[in-house]
């Protein structure tokens, strides 16, 4: 087998048993616009260097229980937290930490009563979405992305509150930077992402992308995908993907829009190298999630115990 | 490192199904950067009121790393290769073996709570400490200072528990040199001494030197570090030497040199002579018989002579009568017998016993008298330990170094027998004698015949604390030692081991950690295990305030061995400053040696004030030298030993 596909100028993966089929991608697609060039094209880094001296990461979670319900309506009790951690020399510490607890549901379909009771509770109420015909499972869905909105929200806080209070400091944050709001060009913050549900490149440039050597980024483009702004973006491939999948080792940055994105891309790239050591193993997200992140997950899962 | 005092929150207990907390272990972390280690004393406080003490037994440290593959994949093979900019998570995780629970019953697992470091109370609580060294009539002697994390606490052994009667001995073991044993029971003296409470009455020590010049500067003071010093303070001890040593030693062969390291002018008129006689031996012939061969015959024939015929008028068969009093005499008696056995024709028994046995006794006897010459005089003349008139805090330094093994064994004997018959009729003079034998695998070792000197310190170690006859023992190796005779020290101390030595069954009590810790104490740090729980402590202790051995001999080199007329010259005028040598030359010029060995012994033990007039009257007019018949037969002088320092 390896040799047929090998032969025909294929490459060769894992073969990782499978059973499931994967669940529905939300949204598959998005678009996106050349920045650095007329075409993406793979482009050497020339190997990792040293990170910048002032460099912190942040990372947020959340979590949810289904309290009960006032007939079909759901009463879902949320937790989000965020913590940025900040690195003096090779140690990690904790620079801020945010957490909160609070209520969703969608008042709309509550009576009075049910509201005044749920005042009562000691916490805030988050109003989520109705959707026009009940339904027990998408109901839910509904309260969880309230859930998810309140920790992009906690996010962006600590987000902007690490931007204004040190200025000169880098902060790579885990995913998306869609949910911390606008940020100026030349902002020193990186969203490195690790999933990569929805693709903004296609044709030849999506399979420049998705084919990276390792120590390679592609060149910068704009997602202009969804309600949340431009941001400027590249592909990174921290490990060889040969002998596992196209997606192996592979990450998205994101930076604010700018010039800044572009000069210093293969920069970030290159100290983003660095931070393959130390190894987040044993986490099965090993060869995306750098350790400083994992780190935050760590303190605010530790932080979180046993929330339920 | 971080100064935190005692009482200051340094860790938490953890506890999972695999580590758990148990009533007598439990796990806790510290941060990385803490004031603990290995023997340190920490607290556990429960919300309920219950209080966890325990000792540090072993650390761990360890990262978030899974397997050290992730290191060889990250650094992509290249251990020289850029650094990690990130350093792993790190825990420090610390087990802890209990020694206290309060309240004591019910014993529960520790508590999951905060771990603090142990106060000076706290290390009294844990200890049991608390029970001696406060109350109406306290019993506490420091021993050393138990330090950890800034805390500086001073550790008290119980007197009731070192010198009886609840438990009495002790006995310290650790390689030559860097466990600093002798070190340190003469610190663990001088501290006894100090702060024996009087409630518990007057104690003295009697001391045998038996290596070189140990203990031959007792009473002189050193200097000291500025480390030491506080140690003292913390003890509340004075640093100073001994005040009351007394200081005996036998003369070497020659008679008239004292065989001791403590020889220089200066010093040598305060050491007494160690001069004992037929009856002191004859009395303790135990010794010179077990040795080789245990003889029913040669018992009796010995038991014979010392009822019968030694101090006493005995007429023989030949006509002859004999009053022996001295080696020499009982030389003319054997003669006396041989001769006459020999004229009668058919000598094979004389009085029931053989004549073998009769000759076997005699090279016996003779033989001490050859052997330990220095020791014991031919002629009846016998300077002994004050027996009876022992004073509070004093020590009776034996030297008995410059020995033969046959002689140490018979001062031991006779020493140690003639202090336990004193403290049992209650006329010693005190009411403890603490008995410092250095080197106690030579004296009672494991293997090897049965010899009267170790029945006899097994009989100290099983009986002495009722009587007040304490026995405080050092050897390197605790294993050559006999078993029942450190097994019956009420307190066990360790300096540095030996790793084989740690190796034996007897130590598995001990975590790996504390093994290595124990095989690399520095001098001045040691161990005393806590009983019930034979968990380790360690403690730091001072140099003691005297002049130690080596450095003695520096400051007061001792003498060369004189000529006879000169070293009686010169402890003469040791005794009385006054004395002109000249005066003393020209009255014992022409004079027999053993009439001038026999006046200067009389002097040196009388003490007169008029040391001239004494020894001159004790020497008597001059006679006519006698024909030296008597001396006919004296077997010539083993050679002093060369290597004072050899053990
Ligand atoms: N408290 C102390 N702190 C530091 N050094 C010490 C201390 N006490 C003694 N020493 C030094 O350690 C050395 C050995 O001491 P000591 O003679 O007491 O050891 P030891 O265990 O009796 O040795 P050995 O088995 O050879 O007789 C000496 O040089 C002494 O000065
Ligand atoms: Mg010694």
């Amino acid at each position: 087998m390896a040799d047929a596909l090998r032969s025909a100028g294929g490459t060769v993966g894992a073969g990782a048993l499978l059973t499931h089929v994967a669940p529905p991608v939300a949204s598959p697609f998005g678009t996106a616009s050349h920045v650095e060039g007329e075409c993406i094209l793979a482009i050497d880094v020339g190997g990792p260097a040293p990170p910048p001296e002032a460099v912190a990461f942040l990372d947020g979670i959340q979590r949810y229980a289904v309290e009960g319900r006032f007939g079909l309506v759901p009463v879902v009790r949320g937790y989000a937290a965020a913590a940025v951690l900040e690195r003096e020399g090779t140690e990690l510490g904790v620079a801020r930490a945010l957490q909160e607890e609070f209520l969703v549901v969608a008042r709309s379909r509550l009576t009075p009563d049910q509201e005044a009771a749920l005042e009562d509770v000691d916490l805030p109420i988050v109003e989520c979405d109705a959707a026009e015909r009940s339904h027990p499972i998408l109901d839910v869905q509904l309260a969880a992305k309230a859930v998810q909105r309140r920790r992009e929200v906690v996010e962006a806080e600590l987000a902007a509150a690490h931007i204004e209070e040190a200025p000169g400091s880098w902060l790579v944050v885990d995913g998306s930077l869609g949910g911390i709001g606008a940020l100026e060009d030349g902002a020193r913050v990186v969203g490195l992402v690790k999933s990569h549900e929805t693709q903004f490149l296609e044709g030849a440039d999506l399979e420049v992308a998705l084919t990276l050597p390792e120590g390679h980024r592609t060149s910068v483009f704009a997602r202009t995908a969804g309600a949340r702004g431009r941001v400027f973006s590249f592909y990174l491939r921290l490990w060889p993907w040969q002998e596992h999948d196209l997606l192996h080792g592979l990450v998205r940055i994101e930076r604010p829009p700018g010039e800044a994105a572009v000069a210093e891309a293969s920069e970030v790239s290159r100290w983003l190298l660095a931070e393959r050591a130390p190894l987040s193993a044993p986490d099965g997200r090993w060869d995306r999630l750098i350790y400083p992140i994992r780190q935050v997950e760590t303190f605010l899962r530790a932080q979180a115990g046993g929330w339920w | 490192m971080i100064r935190l005092g005692g009482g200051s929150t340094i860790g938490r207990v953890v506890a999972t199904e695999a580590l758990p907390a148990g009533p007598h272990q439990f796990h806790f972390w510290t941060a990385i950067d803490t004031a603990i280690g290995i023997g340190a004393i920490v607290r556990v406080d429960a919300e309920n009121g219950r209080t966890v003490y325990a000792v540090v037994v072993d650390g761990r440290a360890y990262s978030d790393l899974a397997t050290p593959l992730h290191e060889v994949v990250a650094a992509e093979g290249d251990p020289a290769g850029d650094r990690a900019p990130t350093r792993r998570t790190e825990i420090r995780l610390w087990t802890a073996a209990v020694l206290r629970h309060e309240p004591d019953e019910p014993i529960q697992p520790v508590p999951l709570a905060d771990v603090l470091l142990a106060t000076e109370q706290d290390v009294e609580a844990a200890l049991r400490m608390d029970g001696y060294v406060r109350g109406e009539q306290p019993t506490g002697i420091p021993i050393g200072v138990y330090r950890a994390g800034g805390l500086a606490a001073p550790v008290y052994l119980d007197a009731d528990f070192l010198l009886g009667p609840e438990s009495a001995h002790l006995n310290i073991s650790g390689v030559s040199g860097l466990a600093t044993k002798t070190s340190a029971v003469e610190f663990l003296l001088s501290s006894i001494f100090q702060r024996l409470p009087s409630h518990k009455g007057s104690v003295a020590a009697l001391c045998f030197n038996v290596k070189g010049p140990d203990l031959c500067f007792l009473d002189q003071p050193t200097e000291l570090t500025e480390a030491d010093e506080e140690l003292y303070s913390v003890m509340g001890l004075a640093p100073r030497p001994f005040e009351k040593v007394h200081y005996f030693a036998p003369y070497k062969a020659d008679g008239v040199n004292l065989n001791t390291l403590r020889s220089n002018a200066a010093l040598v008129g305060d050491v007494q002579p160690l001069v004992w006689g037929l009856r002191e031996v004859l009395d303790y012939h135990e010794v010179l018989l077990n040795r080789d061969d245990i003889d029913a015959k040669a018992d009796a024939f010995l038991d014979f002579l010392a009822d019968r015929v030694v101090d006493k008028q005995f007429r023989d068969e030949w006509g002859n009568t004999h009053r022996v009093g001295s080696f020499a005499d009982l030389q003319l008696l054997f003669k006396a017998i041989f001769d006459g056995l020999e004229a009668a024709g058919r000598g094979d028994s004389w009085r029931t016993h053989h004549i073998a046995t009769i000759r076997k006794v005699r090279n016996r006897l003779l033989n001490i008298s050859t052997r330990c010459r220095g020791l014991v005089t031919d002629d009846g003349t016998v300077s002994d330990l004050p027996f009876g008139r022992f004073e509070d805090r004093s020590v009776y330094v034996l030297d008995v170094a410059g020995m033969d093994q046959l002689g140490q064994d018979l001062v031991f004997t006779r020493v140690v027998t003639r202090l336990r018959e004193h403290l049992e009729r209650g006329d010693l003079g005190v009411d403890h004698v603490v008995v410092f034998v250095d080197e106690l695998n030579k004296y009672a070792p494991a293997d090897g015949p049965d010899t009267y000197v170790r029945k006899m310190l097994l009989d100290i170690s099983e009986r002495g604390r009722y009587l007040g006859l304490v026995l405080f023992a050092a050897q390197q190796f605790r294993s050559q030692v006999h078993r029942r005779v450190v097994g019956n020290a009420g307190t066990l101390v360790f300096g540095r081991m030996d790793m084989d030595e740690l190796a034996m069954p007897g130590y598995q009590v001990l975590s790996p950690a504390t093994k290595i810790k124990l095989a690399t104490l520095p001098p001045g740090a040691l161990v005393v295990p806590r009983p019930p729980f034979s968990q380790p402590l360690f403690v730091r202790v001072p140099r003691p305030a005297v002049l130690q051995g080596p450095a003695g001999v520096k400051r007061f080199p001792p003498a060369a061995d004189v000529p006879f007329e000169e070293a009686v010259v010169r402890q003469l005028t040791a005794m009385d400053k006054r004395i002109a040598p000249a005066r003393i030359r020209d009255c014992i010029a022409g004079r027999r040696e053993d009439d001038v060995r026999r006046a200067l012994l009389a002097t040196a033990r009388t003490r007169p004030d008029d040391v001239e007039g004494y020894f001159k009257a004790s020497l008597g007019p001059a006679v006519r030298r006698e024909a030296a018949g008597r001396d006919q037969d004296a077997t010539t002088p083993l050679r002093s030993v060369e290597d004072p320092y050899a053990t």
